[in-house]
């Protein structure tokens, strides 16, 4: 096979993509499990390896750069390159999301709805993560639809727990003496963790799209 | 000019109402190479090149294999394709270059507006008024800027202001304002990217309707190569560019439409370059212009 030096770096491209991925749903997964117990060991470990994270977005963002300008890639090349590009992005942005849920752990005192399952919109959310990455590597696009189906599966999960929230504060007054600032600050650090979730699930779609786009040369899921 | 008694599979009827009597017939530019298949475009195109099953040999090896393809009028069509492919072969079928090849034999029809050029009847000098060429390496005659550029004209004996058909013709070519001062001295004395655009304008001179180019800025420098770029950029406004081209990049860069052809002379797809570059149909022509053959 000729330009084998080129094939070795659309590999490499490929290969540090997945790795940054599985970077990425670790943390994802620590965040939430920081969050499930209110460990806050875990959730610096989230925080403080986000730099790792923005790293690997930087190394592979110049990698994309430097193929685009040295080997002038086409066709097949050319989409592996511009989807992976486009979904280091999304990646990136997991990661940042799954910092504020270190956070959110972090400023947590009390759990103010337990009956909202975050758990369970989180597994979801890691589920299509892991799955999106894996269409790429394996070039599926059967499951990049399957992916896009999930999302509003998610977006039901999250709409319905934040209704519960508000419901329930609309038609419950306070009256155990908790003082309302607390209160506040605990219902919107909940709302913001189920917002980040979906938003989480929103990246998995943008990373199927482009796997799609990749494979087939097809937008239909982009947007 | 009118198509309407070309007996070519690949005409078909205009599907839009007809507004010009000298209409020319529209047709599937793509059609031809993949009948049913989804690289037929719906977009319709005027053709002015229209090669019906051509074949060419060299002595007993066959340099094209059945050909068959459209042109579009006013584009730029960029022919790439591995070293022997029969690109180059193809381009000088248009102008009937290789009549002047002993051991070539051609066959097929090959239509420049109505006309086959096969056809006995067809003069392969006025032809080559219609089709013009420029080729790889700057071929300036020993004589002067403005000789160079009159050449055509004088040959053919074609009227009119030579005066101004010079200037005209330089400027199309991008190079009047650098030669204006200076059009009694000998365009060998001209830098190479200079020479090319004056051999471009010695090729526009007589008008054509095509102007084929053989690698134009193969032997040029970026900055002479990126002139002649624009140059052809602008040509296709008024003129029916074909460029021979080696390099991938430079077909993507300039040109409407892209025919790749592979090992044994033949067309294995032509479309749209952005399609060709962005999601090519062929595997064959995947790997090749990512790189991973030829």
């Amino acid at each position: 096979m000729a330009r084998e030096n080129y094939q070795e770096k659309l590999d490499s491209l490929e290969e540090d993509v997945l790795y940054m991925s599985e970077v990425v749903v670790d943390r994802l997964r620590t965040a939430l499990t920081a969050l499930e117990n209110k460990d806050d060991d875990a959730a610096w470990e989230v925080i403080d390896g986000d730099s790792e994270i923005n790293s690997l977005y930087l190394d592979i963002e110049q990698q994309c750069v430097d193929l685009l300008a040295l080997q002038q890639p086409v066709a097949g090349d050319l989409r592996f390159i511009a989807a992976s590009f486009k979904i280091i992005t999304d990646l990136e942005r997991i990661g940042d999301l799954a910092t504020n849920l270190g956070e959110y752990t972090l400023d947590a005192r009390n759990d103010v709805y337990p009956e909202v399952d975050v758990q369970a919109i989180g597994d979801k959310t890691v589920s299509m993560v892991e799955k999106a990455m894996s269409a790429y590597g394996a070039r599926d696009t059967e499951t990049c639809f399957e992916i896009n189906e999930s999302d509003d599966e998610l977006d039901a999960m999250c709409e319905h727990a934040s209704q519960s929230v508000v419901r329930d504060l609309i038609e419950n007054e306070l009256d155990d003496g908790t003082e309302v600032e607390t209160v506040l600050e605990d219902v919107s650090r909940l709302l913001l963790t189920v917002r980040d979730l979906e938003r989480i699930g929103d990246h998995a779609v943008n990373i199927a799209a482009r796997t799609l786009y990749m494979v087939e040369n097809d937008d239909e899921l982009i947007y | 000019m009118s198509q309407e008694n070309m007996s070519n599979d690949n005409v078909e009827s205009a599907t839009e109402d007809p507004t010009d009597d000298d209409m020319i017939l529209e047709t599937d530019v793509a059609a031809g190479l993949e009948e049913g298949s989804e690289t037929v475009r719906t977009a319709r195109e005027r053709s002015i090149v229209e090669a019906n099953g051509i074949n060419v040999w060299y002595n007993d090896e066959q340099a094209l294999q059945d050909i068959t393809m459209s042109v579009p009028e006013n584009q730029v069509t960029a022919m790439i394709g591995p070293s022997g492919c029969g690109k180059s072969t193809f381009l000088r079928c248009i102008n009937r270059m290789n009549d002047m090849i002993d051991a070539a034999r051609v066959e097929g029809e090959l239509y420049l507006g109505e006309k086959n050029v096969y056809d006995p009847d067809v003069d392969p000098v006025a032809l080559r008024r219609r089709v013009g060429m420029v080729f790889q390496k700057p071929n300036p005659f020993p004589k002067s800027i403005y000789d160079n550029v009159a050449y055509g004209l004088k040959i053919q004996d074609i009227g009119g202001n030579h005066d101004e058909i010079v200037e005209e013709s330089l400027k199309r070519a991008a190079l009047w304002d650098e030669v204006k001062d200076q059009l009694d001295e000998s365009g060998l004395d001209l830098s190479g990217g200079q020479q090319q655009r004056l051999c471009i304008a010695r090729a526009i001179a007589p008008d054509p309707e095509v102007i084929l180019m053989d690698e134009p800025a193969s032997a040029l420098d970026p900055v002479a190569t990126s002139k002649i770029e624009d140059l052809i950029d602008e040509l296709a406004e008024d003129y029916t560019v074909i460029i021979v081209t080696h390099n991938m990049q430079q077909a993507a860069r300039i040109s409407d439409k892209t025919a790749v052809f592979l090992t044994g002379g033949e067309l294995v797809e032509f479309d749209d370059t952005k399609t060709i570059f962005e999601n090519p149909e062929h595997e064959r022509v995947e790997d090749y212009i990512t790189g991973k053959f030829g």
